[in-house]
């Protein structure tokens, strides 16, 4: 635990709450690290404001004392975008989680940084409305976090991701000013877009602390399917076909048998299929005709595109099969160790891509176990490699940190990017510059040397000064 | 052999149900439908039964045109056809197993497999009523020894098992406190429980399949049935809210609230 300055602490306790601030250190080991499990929390304290006015208080007082800050959310990133493990004070929104009235005008809802994304979707689920960011991790991540990484999530592909919802954005500046953004305006040409520097910029220009959500109407009818197909190829030729369907997808995600493997060996869910396949395509659609529909479905088995087929029967058996693919993150990390590879290629390109891509695990990952799934949908691809048994840990991430470079060096070459929805936090820093020229890392930098200073704001995060 | 099933038209439990303001029933506005879960595992252990012992399913739904959809259901997932009784308005107990004594008596199966209970209205009598008006043995709560979450559940001993000659079926059923065997001379009839099986997932090939197979429509009246209610619901209302819970600082507290507040120890 790294020291602070001691006029820095001296009025952090005159001015603040006295539950403001904890050294306590089961919180510092909880709050000082996200879903990525590579780094050892050190944060030096954590601090809790239940306000904006605390928030903008506090960076003010860290930008005149110098101490490093991480926001901090949900912490379900999976870059270790939300670390601290050089004695920062993480700063955690969660005691900001109010969730305003839904503007059923509008379709608007103003909320703070630490309202949970389910809750957010349940206030509004009582009015039919969504805010249509959607993943796994909707459970623990909060709206700020969201906002701060631009998740994407399983609705990419209908929806667009995160940046698509957000309005409004009331933003703590490393100063302590705060920033009103866009209000509720669905436009507003008046120069630069100062909200959306901030969206995805993972809290190294600014702290979110409320934004208003846009929201959509929650479609009327789901269905889900599930097919079984035999390789990545063929589930490349359903999505040619799943595109020009008349149908609206909502969803279009799969997975390999090696995943279904490692979330039947975790979470005991079955498959609904009596033989494996190589790959399993999940798809989603809106409230299509029934009718258009089965014909179009009846053409997938007569012309061989898929092997086998099941439709959810009811919400439970839809929850059931999207279980199989929700479940894959948590089961590789509770079965094994994976080392985890998020990569955003152009649509056009995934076949090519994919084709190549067979040859670069062959030889460097030769006989090695890789759960490929994602959101092929969105051009999403989720690359695990996991640890082999024997293996140190050192060992394991001395060769994937290798293979990476093959890897980064293929999406470079069809110009996708390094990380699609996780971030770059401290994880993918080193892969930066595999999707991002000179040029525009400089201005990045520029960026960030003028909106913080004295380099508090997540200092180390995306790249370093 | 041939074996009748059941496949009630219920709420889908993962849809939001409210009661009306003014106690009346529940607000259907919205709502998804699908078929009973008790129902849903008796339709798959009729299809694992003739699969080893050859016959047919037959799927019997009470209800408006709607239920078509809970026959096409079973229908794509094997079971060869269908009868629909075609009724629209409230049924009771007895009126459900009166209709289901005469599709019984038209159809001649082996066996009859219902759901214990329908998790709508929770009655749990409509087996019991059928076996007895029919004059046929009973086996309710038909259950699994374990839990079929294992890898071997395919190959465990199944619940139901119909004697080498086709005249009597073994049950093992959920009872208080453990499990009973009980053998009945067929034809018979028997209820599920909900750890009997886990039903299959409908295929997209079977889905198809069951478009073509044939729904036979009978009317309450055709079946000489007085289907008017014993039993009417004079008022719904929704149980009460739960209170948040709190936290306690420490563990005196929490013994202190315990015998003060709570009075359990």
């Amino acid at each position: 635990m790294s020291t602070l300055p001691d006029a820095f602490l001296r009025a952090l306790s005159e001015s603040f709450p006295a539950d403001f601030c904890t050294r306590d250190p089961d919180e510092l080991q909880e709050l000082g690290r996200d879903w990525t499990r590579v780094y050892a929390p050190a944060p030096s304290a954590v601090v809790l404001p239940r306000s904006t006015d605390e928030v903008a208080r506090f960076l003010a007082l860290c930008n005149q004392h110098r101490v490093p800050v991480v926001p901090s959310g949900g912490r379900t990133g999976l870059a270790g975008g939300a670390v601290a493990k050089s004695g920062e004070v993480v700063l955690s929104l969660r005691r900001m989680n109010r969730i305003g009235e839904v503007d059923l005008l509008g379709n608007t809802v103003r909320v703070q940084a630490g309202a949970v994304t389910e809750a957010v979707h349940q206030h509004c689920a009582a009015h039919g409305l969504t805010w249509p960011v959607d993943f796994a991790s909707r459970g623990s991540s909060q709206i700020g976090g969201n906002i701060s990484t631009n998740a994407g999530g399983v609705k990419v592909i209908r929806y667009g991701p995160t940046r698509s919802w957000v309005l409004g954005l009331q933003v703590v500046t490393a100063q302590g000013e705060v920033l009103e953004l866009n209000g509720a305006l669905e436009k507003n040409n008046t120069g630069p877009d100062l909200r959306q520097l901030f969206i995805g910029s993972e809290g190294t220009l600014g702290v979110i602390t409320e934004a208003t959500l846009k929201l959509t109407r929650i479609p009327k009818k789901l269905d889900v399917f599930l097919f079984a197909v035999p390789d990545i190829a063929a589930v490349l030729r359903l999505f040619r076909e799943a595109r020009r369907a008349p149908i609206t997808l909502s969803a279009y995600e799969f997975f390999t048998d090696r995943c279904l493997l490692r979330v039947q060996r975790h979470r005991g869910l079955r498959s609904p299929f009596d033989a494996p396949s190589g790959c399993y395509v999940l798809i989603e659609t809106e409230g299509g005709d029934p009718e258009t529909m089965e014909a179009w479905l009846g053409t997938l088995f007569e012309r061989g595109l898929v092997t086998d087929g099941t439709l959810a029967q009811s919400l439970q058996q839809a929850q059931e099969l999207w279980a199989l693919r929700e479940a894959i993150s948590e089961s590789l990390s509770a079965t094994g160790l994976p080392h985890k590879n998020d990569i955003a290629l152009p649509i056009a390109a995934l076949e090519a891509f994919c084709a190549e891509l067979d040859a670069v695990f062959a030889a460097r990952y030769p006989g090695w176990e890789i759960c490929l799934f994602g959101h092929i949908g969105d051009g999403n691809l989720h690359v695990n490699v996991m640890k082999p048994d024997g293996m140190s840990k050192e060992e394991f991430l001395q060769h994937t940190h290798a293979a990476d470079a093959a890897l980064f060096e293929l999406v470079q070459k069809h110009h996708g990017s390094v990380s699609a929805e996780h971030g770059i936090g401290l994880l993918k820093k080193d892969a930066l510059s595999w999707s991002r020229s000179p040029a525009e890392l400089a201005m990045m930098r520029t960026l960030k040397r003028a909106l913080d200073p004295n380099n508090i704001l997540n200092p180390g995060k995306i790249f370093d000064l | 052999m041939k074996i009748l099933v059941t496949a009630k038209r219920v709420e889908d439990p993962e849809s939001k149900i409210k009661v009306k303001p003014d106690g009346t029933g529940i607000v259907q506005e919205g709502l998804k439908y699908k078929i009973n879960p008790f129902d849903e595992i008796a339709v798959e252990e009729g299809l694992r039964l003739v699969a080893k012992h050859g016959g047919e399913v037959v799927v019997v739904s009470i209800g408006g045109k709607e239920v078509h959809e809970q026959l096409r259901h079973a229908l794509a997932m094997g079971a060869h056809k269908a009868v629909w009784v075609n009724h629209t308005g409230p049924l009771d107990q007895m009126g459900v197993a009166g209709l289901l004594q005469k599709v019984v008596e038209k159809e001649k199966p082996d066996l009859v497999i219902l759901g214990k209970q329908s998790i709508d209205d929770d009655q749990n009598q409509v087996g019991q009523y059928l076996a007895e008006w029919l004059g046929w043995g009973q086996a309710t709560f038909a259950s699994k020894a374990e839990s079929f979450d294992s890898e071997n559940e395919k190959n465990k001993v199944p619940a139901l098992v119909v004697g080498a000659d086709n005249k009597t079926v073994r049950v093992v059923r959920e009872v208080d406190g453990g499990l009973a065997t009980v053998e009945c001379q067929l034809p018979a009839v028997v209820t599920t429980d909900l750890r009997l099986n886990q039903p299959r997932y409908a295929s997209l090939p079977g889905i198809m399949k069951a478009k073509s197979k044939p729904i036979e429509e009978l009317i309450p009246a055709g079946l000489g049935v007085d289907v008017t209610p014993k039993l009417t619901v004079t008022k719904m209302s929704a149980p009460p809210a739960r209170k948040a819970g709190i936290k306690v600082p420490d563990v005196a507290t929490l013994v202190e609230k315990l015998k003060t507040e709570a009075k359990v120890i």
